[in-house]
């Protein structure tokens, strides 16, 4: 009778028995011909570009999204990012491991990026005395010394805008630091860089999803990471929540032809934590992690069909020879 | 009280794993829940049920109403009725928001039903108070694996793995092996699953994962080796598909052909099968057979992804097999 009701306990507690592996013919095709798009060289497969989205501390689903690529082994060639993208971006770029990423992003705060504090937000509100930025290069220097673009493990680029032209300013050299920090500079919040005779705010106002960017690096072949506020779900509490709507609706109409060019979107839900939510950091790792571990099938397919031209060319023995 | 002391022993017996689901009697309590207990290990659900009036449950007290709980929620449960089960142990997780057996019960229940998210925070929460539950580990380690947190959720299982009704469970080896596999770690995925192995060696599943392991560690031999036992002992025509694709993989195109035609011999106008032909086609200079093989995968398979792939491939083949006809013309 104990043992009956042990195998009770132990059926009733136990999650669902081994799931057996997927043997049907979809699923046995594309794991054959991941392996064969994984272990080609460009070429074979088409430049694989990364884009990260602007989304302030949203985007740090971004290290979720990574996280998971970077499991199914998922080639990245090069990588594109505005705003927290750039951030997140620049460390993948140039090297730090997922798992570091994942513990930088966790112990983020308010005032890891700026000099925000309660009297600063109080000197902002009343004396119209902007923050600084400067925090977010200290944080890039931490991690990423000071190396330049051609330093990066991979090729990096990330976006700013000039206040006085309303152009939008492409980083592609020179200092990485410095550049990150132009392209999470949130309008009317920090000071505007001065840099290489520019006056730079954050990218997000202008190229809130950087695809056209990472096709400049040469990117034949965008997935692309959203981390896009959803301004529907909540009424603007205060002039920060204001400021970010505004940003959010501009960057959302500005971002939709962007969207339309990824070739492969993943659009973690964060879209109701604030942008200056740091407490909800780890839930939209987290989420960044499900969404992309639920999409990750249909992105290998995607790739895969872009990469079957190419790879059939050394499938047949004249093909092959000619190469 | 035999039971009582036969349970005593088993519970001594499992000593490294605290003894918590089955300290019916390790608490006080006037006992009355024993009889339908009773019933319960006899396996009559209904009786159980119908002994656990309203009535009787206000005449518990301690142990013995969380138990009914337990018992209200597992015999509902086992007659296929998961929402008023959920509702037992809902009740009984807010009475006893600190026992374990109950924590563990509703995370079980509601991620069988694919609630996840919420199951998750009652695993959680039943760590909370026994950290190394097996229950709620192996609970976690499947919400982890599903969500995609694959280190997680090797951790869990590996805990999980300690306890000894765990550890001689094969499907539990298995579930832990994909998770290695998913990362990467092909050396520890083939132990675990030699170990699965160990315990059910007619396992036609594990011989098939194994064989996958293998071909990722890059031992095409082995490989087919195991999906070979796996179709003696009844794996099916997954199997074959995967050793046509093996053996393409491995450039044995005579023999993938063979395996091929085994597939189709079976489910005629099968992708995979048409696949490989068409690709032992191509390697042997015959873009036409090719053709037609890739629009058989077309035309069968509707939208699927495999579908969508031939058609891509199609469309190479047919320029291929334009282009020798155009130089020859000039």
């Amino acid at each position: 009778m104990i043992r009956r009701a042990l195998l009770l306990a132990l059926a009733l507690l136990a999650p669902a028995a081994a799931s057996a592996a997927d043997l049907s013919a979809d699923a046995l095709l594309r794991s054959h011909l991941w392996r064969e798009v994984r272990a080609a060289p460009v070429g074979r497969r088409p430049k694989v570009g990364l884009v990260l989205s602007a989304g302030s501390l949203r985007g740090t689903a971004h290290v979720g999204v990574i996280k998971v690529l970077q499991d199914a082994g998922f080639p990245i060639d090069v990588v594109a990012g505005t705003s927290m993208g750039a951030v997140v971006g620049a460390f993948y770029a140039g090297g730090i491991p997922v798992d570091k990423m994942w513990e930088i992003a966790s112990e983020l705060r308010l005032d890891t990026g700026s000099n925000f504090s309660g009297s600063r937000l109080i000197s902002l509100i009343l004396f119209d005395s902007l923050l600084s930025s400067a925090n977010t290069a200290k944080l890039v220097r931490k991690y990423l010394d000071d190396k330049r673009f051609d330093q990066m493990k991979k090729p990096f680029a990330c976006v700013s805008m000039d206040v006085y032209t309303g152009e939008a300013i492409i980083f592609r050299n020179g200092d990485v630091a410095t550049a990150v920090r132009a392209s999470m500079n949130l309008p009317g919040i920090f000071r505007p860089l001065e840099y290489r005779h520019r006056y730079l705010v954050d990218g997000g106002v202008v190229d809130y999803i950087p695809v056209d960017v990472a096709r400049l690096l040469g990117a034949q072949w965008i997935i692309a990471s959203d981390t896009e506020n959803d301004y529907t779900a909540s009424r603007p509490k205060s002039v920060l929540d204001s400021l970010e709507q505004v940003i959010d609706i501009r960057g959302s109409y500005l971002s939709r032809e962007q969207r339309k060019q990824a070739n492969f979107l993943i659009r973690p839900p964060v879209g109701d934590i604030g942008m200056f939510d740091a407490k909800r950091i780890p839930e939209a790792m987290e989420r960044g992690v499900i969404e992309a571990s639920r999409d990750l099938d249909a992105a290998e397919e995607s790739l895969i069909l872009a990469s079957l031209p190419l790879l059939s060319k050394d499938w047949t023995p004249a093909q092959a020879a000619a190469r | 009280m035999r039971r009582a002391l036969l349970l005593a022993a088993a519970l001594a017996a499992a000593a490294p794993v605290p003894a918590r689901a089955w300290r019916l009697f390790g608490e006080p309590s006037d006992g009355k829940i024993r009889p339908v207990q009773a019933l319960n290990d006899a396996d009559k659900p209904a009786a159980v049920i119908a002994a656990l009036t309203p009535q009787f449950l206000q005449t518990l007290r301690g142990t013995d109403l969380r138990q009914a709980y337990v018992l209200l929620g597992d015999n509902y449960d086992r007659l296929g009725r998961p929402d008023e089960a959920l509702g037992y142990y809902q009740v009984g997780v807010s009475l006893f928001p600190k026992n374990v057996d109950l924590l563990t019960r509703l995370g079980g229940l509601l991620h069988r039903n694919g609630l996840d998210a919420r199951a998750k925070v009652f695993f959680e929460r039943a760590l909370v108070y026994e950290p190394r539950h097996w229950g709620a580990h192996l609970g976690l380690a499947e919400i982890d694996r599903r969500f995609g947190f694959l280190d997680r959720s090797a951790d869990h299982y590996e805990i999980a793995l300690e306890a000894p009704e765990v550890v001689s469970r094969a499907s539990v080896w298995r579930d832990y092996a994909e998770v290695l596999r998913r990362m990467r770690e092909e050396k520890t995925a083939e132990l675990a699953l030699r170990k699965s192995l160990t315990l059910e060696p007619n396992s036609a599943d594990a011989r098939v994962d194994l064989a996958f392991v293998r071909r990722d560690q890059g031992d095409y031999q082995e490989a087919l080796v195991q999906l070979d036992a796996a179709i003696g002992l009844g794996a099916g025509v997954g199997a074959v598909r995967a050793k046509a694709l093996f053996l393409l993989e491995d450039g044995r195109l005579a023999e993938a052909a063979a395996a091929a035609r085994e597939v189709l011999g079976e489910v005629p106008g099968d992708a995979v099968g048409e696949w490989t032909l068409a690709r032992v086609a191509l390697a042997r200079g015959r873009p036409a057979d090719a053709a037609r093989a890739l629009t058989a995968v077309r035309d069968a398979s509707e939208d699927g992804f495999a579908a969508r792939a031939a058609q891509v491939l199609l469309a190479q083949v047919k320029a291929l097999e334009a282009a020798p006809k155009g130089g020859a013309s000039r």
